[in-house]
């Protein structure tokens, strides 16, 4: 779906970028993460075309990003920022409809389409009239994603969408974009510097250094034992491996074998850091869960 | 309301002006001389209303279109010029620009016009760039990265924004308009300032009170109508 090749991105004497060459496939949600300087947000805005590459080509769809127009080729692409950027003159509903507009659907399509996403975003109708200022922090990022996802992208950059939020409405955010992702399959580019924002929403991880890329790949492969040791710090902090077992599956460790009398029952869809945490609290070395048990090595085995 | 005051003033000039208020005006400081008479006054107040619209609007204009260019990226390299530019049309005294011009256009409405046009150019063209500098630059951001054409992006966002800004750069090189066309006169040109000439030549201070107090009344006014078309606007 988006293709990066050998591509290097130079402001003035610094480069930004080195040498990135990696593909993003349809319907995945990567989020890029690295320190700040990092790179990830020029990374992002070759995307669509707001930074041009010094060398190396861009790919969306298949096609060269600097043969396309870039206005048309930014209606295309959701985009979403930390900072939100609503336009203070315009309201709510108007600020939904800016893409659908310039795109020239008419009224009554554009109506239904912002009564959509508002109850997607759980929007109060109430707001549709109101101006950007008269809206909480958490509900201007709500807009600012019904604004993105407007004219219906297959593809959704997000700058730091959640970082100018409260911790509640941040998590309350992340599960919606989860949602949204699983409910959409649309791909997802999500700039992040928090590691655990990126554990938790995406499919692939990017982490990046110094413009580079030092490690890709699903969460629990770049916190594994034998990683990048950069992206396994970054990520996994001073416990890696108890953030890899929280992102694998407890279930795939299952046996089908009836737990002994009593064992202390583990939810099926829980992780190994959970079945660890459990055996922890009860001191119980097999669970019962899915109708099977979870003997303690074969956890450990997994690491 | 907004423009009361302004209004007010206008009306308590307007009374000053008239031959009636002058000439009582004219007992007190003791001078008798016959004032100037009031269709005359209207006719002049009606011809400088006209030059300084025709002055203000073309200021107007040429300020915002500079205003626009140096605040793109192809232009912003202009802006240090053109800003010079600006200021030392302000810092030249209307009269030295009428004088100057007068060889160049001669006498009548054209020096006079000239002269409006380089006054009121710089706080239209200061508004101009400093609003459209003041606009939310996430606003602007966002708007490009969702695909806006620059086009769109200076009539949908940025002018919206900055207009209130802008206005109070065309108010004031409307009223600046309005006080300076009284130079006009100088150079042959029908304004309000023809009686203040009249007067100084005749030494007949009625007719320099008539004539100063009518063009304050008339630039009171035209701010008063601006600031009320201001908030007409607004609703």
């Amino acid at each position: 779906m988006i293709a990066f090749e050998n591509v290097h991105v130079r402001f003035g004497t610094a480069e930004a970028l080195s040498g990135i060459t990696m593909m993003i496939e349809a319907g995945e949600l990567c989020a890029l993460v690295g320190p700040s300087g990092s790179g990830k947000t020029t990374l992002l805005r070759l995307v669509n075309r707001l930074v041009a590459p010094s060398r190396g080509r861009v790919f969306v769809r298949g096609e060269d990003v600097a043969r396309l127009d870039p206005a048309k080729l930014r209606q295309s692409i959701g985009y979403a920022m930390q900072s939100v950027g609503l336009f203070p003159h315009r309201t709510v509903a108007e600020n939904i409809a800016t893409v659908p507009r310039l795109r020239g659907w008419n009224a009554p399509r554009i109506a239904a389409r912002t009564a959509e996403l508002m109850a997607l975003l759980h929007l109060d109708r109430s707001l549709a009239g109101r101006l950007p200022r008269a809206l909480s922090g958490g509900q201007a990022q709500r807009v600012g994603l019904a604004r993105a996802l407007a004219a219906d992208p297959d593809i959704l950059l997000m700058d730091e969408p959640f970082g100018a939020v409260d911790p509640i409405t941040r998590r309350e955010l992340r599960t919606e974009l989860r949602r949204i992702h699983q409910a959409t399959g649309k791909t997802i580019v999500l700039v992040t510097h928090d590691p655990d924002e990126a554990l938790e929403l995406g499919t692939q991880l990017v982490v990046l250094r110094g413009g580079r890329v030092v490690a890709a790949g699903p969460a629990a492969s770049l916190i594994a034992p034998g990683a990048d040791a950069f992206a396994r710090q970054l990520l996994g902090g001073t416990q890696p491996g108890l953030r890899r077992f929280a992102l694998l599956p407890a279930a795939a460790s299952v046996v089908p074998e009836a737990p002994p009398q009593g064992a202390p029952e583990l939810p099926a869809e829980a992780s190994l850091a959970d079945a660890l945490s459990l055996m922890a609290e009860s001191g119980a070395t097999v669970l019962a869960c899915a109708g099977g048990s979870l003997h303690a090595e074969a956890v450990l085995r997994q690491a | 309301m907004r423009a009361l005051p302004q209004l007010l003033l206008a009306l308590l000039l307007t009374l000053v002006a008239s031959p009636q208020g002058a000439v009582l005006l004219g007992q007190a400081i003791g001078e008798t001389a016959a004032p100037f008479p009031a269709e005359r006054l209207l006719s002049l107040a009606l011809a400088h209303s006209g030059l300084a619209l025709a002055g203000a609007g073309a200021a107007s204009m040429l300020g915002i279109v500079l205003g626009i260019a140096v605040t793109r990226p192809v232009g912003r390299g202009l802006r240090p010029m053109v800003d010079a530019i600006a200021a030392i049309s302000q810092a030249v005294p209307p009269v030295v620009v009428v004088a100057l011009s007068v060889p160049a256009f001669g006498f009548g409405l054209w020096p006079t016009a000239l002269a409006l046009l380089l006054y009121g150019m710089m706080p239209v063209l200061r508004a101009t760039t400093g609003a459209l500098e003041a606009v939310s630059p996430d606003a602007r951001a966002a708007a490009e990265a969702m695909g806006l054409p620059p086009r769109d992006v200076l009539l949908e966002v940025e002018l919206p924004l900055a207009w209130p800004v802008m206005q109070d750069g065309l108010r004031v090189a409307l009223v600046l308009s309005v006080a300076t066309a009284a130079v006009g006169a100088l150079a042959g040109a029908s304004t309000l300032g023809t009686p203040i000439v009249l007067g100084l030549q005749n030494q007949n201070a009625v007719l320099i009170v008539q004539g100063a107090a009518a063009t304050a009344a008339l630039a009171f006014l035209a701010e008063a109508l601006l600031l009320l078309g201001g908030s007409v606007a607004r609703r």
